[in-house]
């Protein structure tokens, strides 16, 4: 009796639980819920090597005077540094040879006039402090995500810094990365495979004048974020006219594949999606001037990826037909015997406006 | 003289017993020495004994001034402690507060018991004049810092504690010397950081740092195995009517005059920036002085300002130098005017 009594008092306990477990909120959420995804999970693999940048900045009461103490220890100890830049050797630049590219800020578009008369327009390029934050031979260097087809002839890897910012906004670890360099902390990084000649030492500094008027550059950036677009801004389909009767189409894509044995649609085939938010390459943009006395460089055409004020990566041309004529800085550009520079250099066929106007017979 | 031999009896049978039979507790430290242990043991049968030596329990009226009101406690004389106080008076004022001041004038640690009627403040490490904390802190970092060289290194090393010298917050470092029986040790980033986290464990362990006022021949008793120890309690307790306080975390106990600060969980950053060798003419091994910075849990500071602090605290301290002939220790007892 005592045995049934316990059985079934331990049964009635457990459907009890159960019906407990099916009330709390836990199983509530377990339901399923299907639905599109409208943000769909990034693709995103980090390398082993990340660092956590940013750090939450919390409110350290630390004293007016005391702020400004350790502003200016900060400012002592990076001050320091730079002026220890020994002039390394320069190069023979021969066309085999790969140097740095630069990061620099996309800052806007104006229109430059050549000696013919014709209206271009340029994409002004601002080349921000840039410095060599780190060299890695060939046999050093680990890609962040490993490649199914294994690279052939690895080359040298430069990793360069623009943009410095004050120490106490970014973690420990990640400001550890400069300590090599001596440089203050900086933003932004960007990696340039050079050729092993193209090592620079540790903290130089690289400008503007890393490149010249009149040879071709590459400019890499992270186009403009558009959304979910349709078919007519993605693809530029000219869609359906607005009115006449046309039922319910507009801006639709319209037929989307044939019938027959490949009765099915085919991969990329042209359909709404997400536009924007990647890099892309835009290949042999001319530099037609360039200001030293801010760092500016103007290329050719208004297609440079990116809103005005982000991030640009700049390297010499891959194209073969827009290699340079004459030899480039090489390694970089230096400053040897002071040089007096003028402050904006041209390419010969634009017009200066100082110059006489352009008349024509 | 004769309750300290009938101690010395009783309590060696007892605690090899109990050394036997005792189960296992979390060790975050490679070896608690057997040592360690036995002082621990001995230390609490000391407490257990003058706490059943109060007898009739009297009662006491402690007043409370400050945040979040006034209010009066009745306590229990010679067995309440601040802590207790605290405790009434809530979760968060007992988790603060580092150290009380008594009458508005005498320092009290937080687990020592109250003789008197009295009115109590419990400062803690925000409060608008917070130098007599500080000081308080720096001291219980220096304890602490002891409790990790007498355990952190190996068996073949032979370390003795020395001491430490009153807390100055303004020299960027607190210090403890240790004798250790290695000739020139120059200690590498690793060894130092190694240090440093073997510190910072130790105080995640979250122990209340206990006091016990004792005499001199307790005390002797306890550091039986210590000579710089054994030499120091006769000079202590003759400036202190014949009692020596000691401090106990953990396993670890040693003396000082000055109250500590509640419980380790105060601890946030360390960082032992640097260990000396010094010149002295004590016997033995050399003597190295450990230099250490920290900041308390509820102090946040950036990774700049904390790094600046820690290149300071590598320098040598200018404090003084344990010599031979000496007095040693002369940590600044239960401060007057503790508002400065």
């Amino acid at each position: 009796m005592a045995l049934i009594s316990h059985i079934i008092r331990n049964t009635s306990i457990k459907s009890l639980e159960e019906k407990f477990l099916c009330l709390s909120l836990q199983s509530l959420n377990n339901t399923q819920i299907r639905e599109k995804q409208v943000a769909p999970q990034p693709r995103l693999r980090n390398p082993t090597w990340l660092t956590k940048k940013n750090r939450v900045i919390h409110d350290d009461f630390v004293t007016q005077e005391n702020r400004e103490f350790i502003s200016e220890i900060v400012q002592d100890k990076y001050e320091n540094n730079t002026n220890k830049n020994t002039l390394p050797n320069t190069v023979e630049w021969t066309p085999n040879m790969r140097r740095t590219g630069v990061i620099a800020k996309k800052i806007g578009v104006l229109p430059l006039w050549l000696n013919n008369g014709k209206k271009i327009q340029t994409t002004l390029l601002q080349v921000l402090d840039n410095h060599v934050i780190r060299y890695y031979t060939p046999e050093e260097y680990e890609s962040p995500r490993e490649r199914a087809i294994k690279v052939k002839n690895k080359a040298p890897c430069i990793i360069m810094g623009a943009e410095a910012v004050n120490p106490t906004l970014f973690t420990k670890e990640y400001c550890g990365l400069f300590k090599d360099s001596g440089v203050m902390p900086k933003k932004y990084l960007a990696r340039f495979f050079v050729s092993s000649e193209a090592a620079l030492p540790l903290g130089t500094p690289v400008s503007a004048l890393h490149y010249s008027v009149g040879n071709y550059v590459d400019v890499r950036g992270k186009t403009k974020y558009w959304g979910f677009q349709g078919v007519m801004k993605r693809h530029g389909f000219k869609g359906m006219p607005a009115s006449h009767g046309v039922t319910k189409t507009h801006r639709r894509g319209g037929n989307i594949g044939g019938g027959g044995e490949k009765g099915r649609v085919w991969p990329g085939t042209k359909m709404p999606g997400h536009m924007g938010n990647r890099y892309r390459i835009t290949k042999g943009l001319k530099i037609w001037r360039i200001n030293t006395k801010y760092n500016v460089l103007w290329v050719s055409g208004c297609a440079v990826p990116g809103e005005t004020n982000s991030i640009v990566y700049i390297y010499d041309t891959i194209l073969p037909l827009r290699k340079p004529t004459k030899p480039l800085p090489f390694p970089t550009y230096f400053d040897i015997n002071n040089q007096d520079v003028p402050e904006d250099i041209y390419d010969d066929s634009v017009h200066k406006f100082d110059d006489l106007t352009l008349t024509f017979e | 003289m004769n309750t300290s031999l009938f101690l010395g009896k009783q309590a060696l049978p007892k605690f090899s017993k109990c050394n036997i039979t005792k189960t296992l507790h979390k060790r975050f430290f490679a070896n608690v020495s057997e040592e360690s242990k036995q002082q621990s043991e001995l230390f609490r049968f000391e407490s257990k004994r003058q706490r059943e030596a109060v007898g009739r329990i009297e009662k006491i009226e402690v007043k409370y001034e400050g945040p979040p009101e006034e209010s009066t406690l009745m306590m229990n004389k010679y067995l309440s402690t601040p802590y207790d106080c605290a405790k009434h008076l809530g979760e968060i004022v007992a988790n603060r507060s580092a150290v009380a001041l008594v009458n508005g004038e005498t320092l009290w640690h937080m687990h020592k018991p109250l003789e008197d009627s009295c009115s109590i403040q419990l400062l803690h490490y925000n409060i608008p004049q917070p130098a007599a904390v500080n000081k308080t802190y720096w001291r219980s970092c220096s304890f602490l810092l002891g409790a990790v060289i007498n355990n952190c290194f190996k068996d073949n090393v032979n370390v003795q504690l020395h001491s430490f010298p009153s807390p100055n917050v303004r020299s960027g470092s607190f210090i403890y010397d240790a004798q250790l029986s290695l000739d020139n040790w120059m200690p590498t980033e690793t060894e130092l950081r190694v240090l440093s986290a073997e510190m910072v464990k130790f105080c995640r362990q979250n122990n209340p740092i206990e006091c016990l006022n004792v005499d001199a021949d307790f005390a002797l008793l306890v550091f039986k195995n210590n000579p710089h120890k054994t030499q120091q309690i006769p000079s202590i307790a003759a400036s202190n009517k014949g009692r020596v306080t000691l401090f106990k975390v953990g396993h670890h106990i040693d003396i000082s005059r000055g109250p500590m600060i509640t419980n380790t969980s105060h601890l946030g950053r360390i960082t032992i920036a640097n260990v000396f060798k010094l010149n002295t003419d004590i016997p033995g091994g050399p003597i190295y002085r450990f230099q250490g910075v920290s900041l308390p849990y509820s102090i946040v500071l950036n990774h700049v300002a904390y790094s600046i602090l820690e290149n300071r605290a590598k320098k040598l301290n200018p404090a003084r130098i344990p010599g031979l002939h000496g007095v040693s220790d002369e940590d600044g007892s239960f401060v007057k005017h503790a508002v400065a």
